[in-house]
């Protein structure tokens, strides 16, 4: 134990002081879609993309884009084909937002009728169970925070989650503790595309919760079903089940990322967009 | 690497495999699966030779003698057979479904294309019966499919008598996605994606092995230098996971000042994968037809944080290694035999703990493997403290190969080209000692040069069975430090 105590204190502490720093150079974040204008005629992104989050479309003699985030698994490829640098490498680790809507970026104005028929094009499905509890949200957790977990994928997520409470990150610093049961969590943190098979215990989970709660879609799967979704096995996310207050894109998140998703759970940090 | 192909009877299948599945025989089981539902399809490997084959052989009126009745190791092989494809296997002692639970209709099997003989009815419902224990004292402890802490879902169905546990029973299937189907419906450019998140903290190695299966029925030889920076890929995915495992022991033990400074160190590990890669998880590296570019710099990078890793783990696993109340829980707790271990073909770490020698690195061409591969870990007693130790000696095993591999890396192309189509009805296989042990993809193509059967066999197929068997008449309290020393994956198995 003594050996262990003095390795401790040699090391000193590890904990990051700087708070969201953006990613490494070279480390993939999350794509980012710039005002340029696309060539006429390009579909180099929407070719490579895995799981169909781009949208190409005319606009202005040119061509726009969408870029669903909320289906993107940040592969990079689309940023490695673009030519017009429309879209390019985020590396910022404040990502998640309050709003499925506000995950789909473009490069022409929003209000134009183009954007929002590609923006309506991609439907928020209503949750088939429970409602949103909190009409003024995010105001009674600002303190602290106890979140259950529940993994319904392939635990990369969990590890990520894992890693954000490791020394280095220090999720608990923030007031967000993980618990082992639903009965006294504030938060309901789910991860992968739920699947058939999760179905009734997610929602049990859920039921088994007291009022007010929150609900975390961490990840890609989480949110839209990444590469699993529309399958038999009806792995479509978790906003067909739960009302989802906070989403938080990546395959898997980063750790900064898991953490500001945490703090716009709790209403300290301003989502990435409203 | 190609399957060599053959087809056969039904008896005649029966008959080589009480030939070659023997304990003399140097061969061992792949997988057993279908194809379209009208025939089984076995792959038997060959790890002294290095090679594969797969045998066709066609089921008469959707029915066979079940295997298991000889060789347990097909006791999940079947069930899953049964659940994507109807195909019955009489004689089955547990002959229930595995991954499709009541959620779904009783006639539906996802992978089946022929249709079913006249009359045809599933001979078992969806609801799952558990095994029961009777007896005065004896009392059942569910625990999932949601657990307490930040892990995968299952179901684990113990029946105790006190503080001792009697039977364990492992229902899985809670996370079938219907993955190995949704392999079969994209256009193959972009099968690598879904072929990742199989589990994606093993991403490099689903990776890897989707992209040796591609390119061995595609006829693809990739540069040198990306055969060393796969293997570079596939050990420091092993360094992080092994890492992080070690340090889950120390959770269980309630070291907790191990587990956390294991846990950052794993950090330093993902590290590595982020110099290598752009992404913690080594995700979209492996690529079919080599990787994706590697600035050289980052290569010296990799290696000073392999130095600086080794030097920061040395104290830490001397302490773990010798701390008393640590090896009291682990030493013969949860003891798996080796010729249990060997009856139900258990593969990885498990299996090496117990006194087998088995490494998928050593025996089949994967990477720049076996020319580079260590020598296997290999540990006797079978307990947790020897699966421990495996894991241990693998990660010192896998900081050597790393640097190993960067000192001898040549210049050249990262990628070759692959082809804008695929052979028609040809088969591929792919082969990695993945952290876990050994992982199978198995592609065949159709006759427009499409994937028309993608089968997958995860490690933990095979170990789940283990743990059932090695937590027999030990304390509940046991089964945390047991469950651990496996880490096996619920995803992976689950698809």
């Amino acid at each position: 134990m003594f050996k262990l105590f003095s390795y401790l204190v040699s090391h000193g502490v590890m904990t990051q002081r700087s708070l969201f720093p953006d990613l490494a150079e070279g480390v993939r974040g999350m794509p980012k879609v710039t005002d340029e204008a696309c060539q006429s005629g390009c579909t180099a992104c929407a070719d490579v993309c895995p799981t169909d989050a781009i949208n190409v479309f005319k606009f202005d003699e040119k061509g726009g884009i969408t870029l669903d985030l909320g289906a993107c698994i940040n592969c990079g490829l689309c940023v490695d084909v673009c030519p017009t640098k429309t879209i390019v490498n985020n590396p910022t680790t404040r990502v998640a937002v309050k709003d499925r809507a506000a995950l789909i970026l473009t490069n022409i104005p929003k209000d134009k009728p183009e954007a929002q028929a590609a923006i309506s094009k991609i439907t928020i499905p209503k949750a088939s169970f429970g409602s949103k509890d909190l009409t003024k949200p995010f105001k009674w957790f600002n303190r602290s925070v106890q979140a259950r977990v529940v993994s319904t994928g392939c635990s990369a997520c969990d590890m990520e989650i894992g890693a954000s409470g490791n020394p280095v990150f220090d999720l608990e610093r923030f007031g967000v503790t993980i618990v082992a049961s639903p009965r006294f969590a504030d938060a309901l943190v789910v991860t992968g595309p739920v699947p058939k098979g999760m179905h009734a215990a997610l929602t049990s989970c859920y039921q088994a919760m007291s009022s007010p709660r929150v609900v975390v879609a961490l990840g890609t799967c989480a949110i839209s079903g990444g590469v699993h979704k529309n399958g038999y096995a009806e792995a479509n996310g978790v906003d067909h089940l739960l009302p989802v207050d906070v989403y938080i894109p990546g395959c898997p998140p980063h750790p900064w990322m898991i953490i500001h998703g945490m703090n716009v759970a709790m209403g300290k940090e301003p989502p990435a967009r409203e | 690497m190609k399957p060599e192909h053959s087809e056969m009877s039904q008896q005649d299948m029966a008959k080589q495999l009480r030939e070659r599945l023997n304990k003399t025989s140097d061969e061992r089981l792949g997988l057993l699966t279908s194809i379209d539902g009208s025939q089984l399809a076995l792959l038997m490997l060959n790890p002294a030779k290095g090679t594969c084959e797969l045998i066709e052989s066609p089921v008469e009126n959707n029915t066979y003698k079940a295997y298991t009745s000889n060789f347990a190791q097909f006791h999940w092989f079947e069930r899953a057979l049964f659940d994507m494809f109807g195909i019955v296997a009489e004689g089955h002692p547990r002959f229930q479904h595995l991954l499709l639970h009541e959620q779904y209709d009783k006639d539906f099997f996802p992978l089946r294309k022929v249709p079913f003989p006249e009359g045809f009815v599933s001979p078992i419902e969806r609801v799952y019966k558990f095994l029961e224990v009777k007896g005065e004292g004896v009392y059942e402890l569910p625990l999932g499919p949601i657990h307490a802490g930040v892990i995968e879902p299952g179901h684990f169905r113990f029946s105790c008598f006190g503080e001792t546990i009697v039977n364990l029973e492992i229902r899985l299937g809670f996370l079938h996605r219907g993955v190995e189907k949704r392999l079969t419906e994209v256009p193959w450019q972009k099968a690598h994606f879904i072929a990742e998140s199989v589990a994606t903290d093993t991403a490099c190695a689903n990776a890897l092995a989707h992209a040796e299966a591609i390119e061995s029925i595609a006829q693809v030889e990739v540069p040198e230098r990306a055969k060393f920076l796969r293997s570079i890929a596939l050990e420091i995915e092993r360094l992080a996971v092994h890492i992080i495992d070690v340090g889950g022991m120390g959770t269980d033990l309630g070291i907790l000042g191990i587990a956390q400074n294991m846990s950052r160190l794993r950090g330093n590990a993902l590290r590595m994968g982020d110099l290598l890669s752009g992404s913690r998880f080594l995700r979209a590296f492996v690529i079919p037809g080599g990787v994706r570019n590697v600035e050289e710099r980052r290569l010296g990078e990799i290696k000073a944080g392999c130095q600086q890793l080794r030097k920061d783990l040395q104290p830490l696993i001397k302490m773990f290694l010798e701390n008393q109340m640590a090896i009291e829980r682990m030493l013969g707790v949860g003891v798996i035999s080796m010729s249990l271990a060997n009856e139900f073909g258990m593969v990885g770490v498990g299996a090496r703990a117990a006194g087998i020698d088995y490494d998928v690195r050593k025996h089949f061409a994967c990477g720049k493997f076996p020319e580079y591969a260590p020598p296997p870990v290999v540990e006797k007693g079978g307990d947790v403290f020897a699966r421990e130790r495996v894991r241990i000696g693998e990660i010192w095993s896998s900081l050597d190969t790393i640097e190993k591999l960067i000192d001898n890396i040549p210049h050249g192309d990262n990628q070759i080209k692959m082809p804008r189509e695929l052979p028609k009805m040809a088969w591929g296989v792919g082969i990695v000692e993945a952290f876990r042990g050994e992982l199978i993809h198995m592609i065949g193509t159709d006759m427009d040069g499409n994937i028309r059967r993608y089968a997958i066999k995860d490690p933990s197929f095979e170990n789940w069975t283990a743990i059932s068997i090695g937590i027999r008449n030990e304390l509940i309290a046991d089964f945390p430090p047991v469950n651990k020393s496996f880490a096996l994956s619920y995803g992976g198995n689950d698809l």
